[in-house]
């Protein structure tokens, strides 16, 4: 094997290349597929593809991405609330947090990769055997009414991912005929990981900060003095 | 037993039934969280051994049970269960709350799903305090509570009308 071996790449590893065909391909081929649906993208050579579609081509993504580009392996469907938390950073709170807290301004939200137009955004993520390849797939649900399409009818697991996804943040996914809680109890009201739901023990009790930490050993012992409580 | 309930038992009778059911504890396992490896610890190896201190930790049923040992997280969904089971122990019953997380919601003191202390629901007699607590101290609570079994007013506890003070340990 040694003989084969005409030049030797010194490369280091760190220098991922500038392009990525393998992801690129897989792209094109979305695009193809799915047309002006794909709303933005985003590849970090040697990383991954963020691909943001449509709210009304998400069901269709889904058929595309698993039948077209061989995407077989489901995931996870979650989803995320943009929105800055109307109660602050609790561990940074030196008072208490006023009730009802203030409403963040929904412009201060600063969506991830491939951008953002609403406060709840749909993420998924499926990835195709065999390779390293893997699509983080994206879409905007609108603030007053979040809905999507169902995925069930082409990866069965997302249903379960689903229903979270229902019962956490409040997203309606059209054709999914069980949508009932799967974590919480069935009479629970709200939706937790909202970012405006209140924790209410935090709303009684202000996060008291760490009290008691012993310092690094090597660290000045007068550092940690002053958090004795 | 309507000697017992009556208050009219000799004291040297009472003194007998409480030794016997001191050493027959027996109790069954509300394993929730990572808790429920001490108390496996505890209970099933031979390190520990608590049938030497005569814990029985196998009955078939809340209903042959003296002692429930409630370890873990304990989070709203749970809580009818475990109030149910309550229930179905006959009396005298006694519970053992194991770990910061039943004591009192532990790390997750702030969190949506979790109830903050299982003595919201059931009424506690020793809390063993820990993240989690380990074999020697679960044990320590239950010779706690033995000591306390011992010394007690069969015909109060028989009626429910003596809870007294949980142990707290620590």
């Amino acid at each position: 094997m040694a003989d084969d071996a005409t030049t030797t790449d010194d490369a280091p590893v760190e220098d991922a290349p500038a392009t990525d065909e393998g992801r690129e391909a897989v792209l094109a081929e979305l695009t193809e597929h799915l047309g002006d649906a794909v709303v933005d993208s985003l590849i970090k050579p040697g990383l991954g593809l963020w691909v943001r579609v449509a709210n009304e081509a998400w069901s269709e993504t889904a058929e595309v991405v698993r039948h077209k580009a061989g995407f077989r392996f489901f995931d996870f469907i979650s989803a995320v609330d943009w929105l800055p938390s109307p109660y602050g950073r609790y561990e940074d709170a030196t008072v208490d947090v006023p009730w009802p807290p203030p409403m963040p301004d929904r412009s201060q939200a600063v969506p991830g990769y491939t951008g953002g137009d609403t406060r709840l955004q749909v993420l998924a993520s499926v990835a195709k055997p065999g390779t390293d390849l893997r699509i983080h797939l994206k879409a905007d649900v609108a603030d007053d009414d979040p809905r999507i399409g169902t995925w069930i009818r082409t990866y069965a697991g997302a249903a379960w991912h689903e229903r979270e996804a229902h019962e956490m943040f409040g997203i309606t996914f059209e054709g999914n005929p069980d949508l009932r809680h799967i974590y919480l109890p069935t009479e629970f009201e709200g939706h937790p990981l909202r970012k405006e739901f209140p924790l209410l023990a935090r709303v009684v009790k202000p996060w008291p900060g760490i009290v008691d930490v012993e310092p690094m050993p090597g660290e000045d012992e007068a550092e940690g003095e002053g958090d004795e409580g | 037993m309507g000697l017992v309930e009556s208050g009219k038992m000799p004291k040297p009778l009472t003194k007998l039934l409480n030794l016997s059911r001191k050493y027959s504890v027996w109790c069954y396992q509300w394993g929730l969280a990572c808790c429920a490896i001490e108390m496996g610890a505890a209970f099933a190896s031979p390190r520990y051994d608590v049938m030497r201190l005569g814990v029985i930790p196998f009955p078939a049923s809340p209903r042959q049970a003296d002692l429930v040992i409630i370890s873990g997280t304990v989070t709203d969904k749970i809580v009818p269960s475990i109030r149910r089971l309550y229930e179905q122990m006959p009396d005298p019953k006694y519970v053992i709350s194991m770990g910061s997380c039943t004591n009192t919601g532990g790390p997750y003191w702030d969190s949506y799903s979790v109830t903050k202390g299982v003595d919201q629901i059931v009424p506690v007699d020793v809390y063993v305090p820990g993240c989690p607590p380990r074999p020697e101290a679960l044990i320590e609570g239950i010779v706690l509570l033995q000591e306390r079994i011992q010394n007690e007013d069969m015909a109060a506890r028989w009626k429910g009308e003596q809870h007294g003070e949980p142990i707290v340990l620590g």
